[in-house]
């Protein structure tokens, strides 16, 4: 039945790898010095974004160490002495988990729900960062530009993620695997 | 057909077993990592540096259409400004042609007294420049990354100077590449001196806009508009470098300073090697080297 030409062949690695190298992408341009307006108020929490959008359309292709592997390269990236490395990586696992894990709230519901989802999840991902870093560092840091990053997110979010949720698996219903039994998509019973 | 659901089921509680096993297992090498880095300062150090090296070639090409995009459009702006702006340009040209005068005798005369007084001068620094690759700027962190490198004589805590004023120092070296820490970061304690007073005080970054001036022994003598200039003390920086200009002053909150540099549009600064690297460590120094620890007494 299935089609196993070169062209199928990269058309399925192509959508295997393109959530990991979008995410890669965005690691990278977080550093990318973009002379634009509110663009470095934006570039830190889009590796988050990318990861909650993913994380609701196909979390299969982009499974746990990949984020963490993601999260300790964005943290080396960014540097900062004495700053973790690896609470990036914390953060995305634990997106991942809290979305993976709510996918009924999140799947298939009006848009509305997902921003707010989006709010509380990236809520928790920047007290994380934050809570760490003024551990590690041991000072009271001042959470101002954090809290104006995520607001901009938060209102940048409506904007990026259709782009993003473009990348969603083949199967059009979109059901958590655990609701969908034995069956396959396509599949008749005989 | 009941063997096959029980066995369907069992499987299924056995995977999400292992799913919710392996979610504990990436936080706990999530906590293992950040303890790691946390002990051993130098494995971070060689893994951050590594990472510089790989990320700054696909950094300098995100980093090259983007720059010229924005000089097109900064050359679209100026045309529309063109005539006034060449104006004031002929208006300061004059200004400054004055001011030429003033310094070049000011030199010849300083060059007389110092052979009077046989004054031996400080190492000469030379420059390297450099294109700005990338904005390490988070919430915490304001520094930038560097196409330059060890190969090119760049070493850590040297300091980086824009064509306004001090942008930073050096904070770690790859072969290729180098991140720079700038003034305005919370971990940047800069040794400076008020250059109209010549009194010395230590300029600390906080991660906002402005530094706060600490330890100036008379507060009192600091005006709004004073500049303020590196001190060359620590061995590492050349003696007056503008640094940035005393914006805040005597209302109890402190001194605070706006630097010259402006950060949000950096694209080429100059490495200054200054010949000696003075009291910085060589490798990996967390706090800034040329500020006593006292300094982060608050």
């Amino acid at each position: 039945m299935r089609a196993d030409g070169l062209l199928a062949r990269l058309d399925h690695w192509g959508r295997l790898l393109l959530p990991g190298v979008v995410l890669l992408f965005f690691v990278l341009l977080t550093l990318a010095p973009l002379r634009v307006p509110y663009a470095s108020d934006i570039l830190p929490l889009l590796p988050a974004l990318t990861v909650f959008q993913f994380s609701l359309v196909t979390p299969e292709r982009l499974p746990g160490p990949l984020l963490l592997a993601m999260g300790v390269l964005l943290d080396l990236l960014l540097g900062g002495p004495g700053a973790p490395v690896g609470v990036s990586g914390l953060g995305f696992v634990l997106i991942r988990a809290a979305v993976v894990a709510n996918r009924r709230y999140l799947v298939g519901v009006p848009f509305l729900f997902q921003w707010i989802g989006f709010c509380l999840l990236t809520l928790g991902y920047v007290l994380i960062v934050w809570i760490f870093t003024a551990l590690f560092t041991w000072t009271s840091l001042d959470a101002g530009p954090a809290i104006a990053q995520y607001l901009v997110m938060v209102v940048a979010y409506p904007l990026i993620a259709p782009l993003l949720a473009r990348v969603r698996p083949r199967d059009p219903l979109n059901v958590p695997e655990s609701s969908r039994g034995t069956a396959q998509p396509g599949e008749t019973t005989t | 057909m009941a063997i096959r659901d029980d066995f369907e089921v069992a499987a299924s509680q056995v995977r999400l077993a292992v799913q919710r096993f392996a979610l504990v297992l990436l936080v706990i090498s999530a906590f293992a990592v950040m303890l790691v880095g946390k002990a051993d300062t130098v494995l971070v150090e060689n893994a951050r540096v590594l990472a510089l090296d790989l990320a700054t070639p696909a950094l300098e090409a995100i980093a090259r259409p983007v720059a010229v995009a924005n000089r097109t459009i900064a050359d679209l702006k100026e045309f529309a400004t063109l005539r006034e702006e060449n104006a004031r340009l002929r208006e300061e040209n004059a200004r400054l042609l004055a001011w030429q005068t003033a310094a070049r005798r000011l030199e010849n005369e300083n060059d007389r007294l110092r052979e009077l007084s046989q004054f031996r001068e400080g190492p000469e620094a030379s420059f390297i420049t450099s294109r700005i690759v990338g904005d390490s700027i988070s919430a915490y962190v304001r520094g930038a990354l560097l196409n330059v490198g060890r190969k090119a004589g760049v070493a850590p805590g040297q300091a980086v100077v824009s064509a306004e004023g001090l942008a930073g120092r050096i904070a770690e070296v790859g072969d290729n590449s180098a991140r720079v820490l700038f003034v305005t970061d919370v971990n940047s304690r800069l040794p400076v001196q008020i250059e109209r007073t010549r009194e010395r005080a230590i300029l600390a970054g906080d991660n906002s806009a402005l530094m706060r001036l600490t330890l100036a022994q008379t507060v009192q003598g600091v005006q709004r508009g004073d500049r303020i200039v590196t001190s060359g003390h620590g061995g590492s920086f050349p003696l007056g470098i503008p640094v940035g200009e005393v914006v805040q002053a005597g209302d109890g909150n402190g001194v605070k300073v706006r630097p010259f540099a402006d950060f949000s549009r950096l694209e080429f600064v100059r490495v200054v090697d200054y010949g000696v690297t003075g009291l910085v460590a060589v490798g990996p120094a967390p706090a800034p080297p040329s500020s006593p620890s006292g300094a982060r007494g608050r």
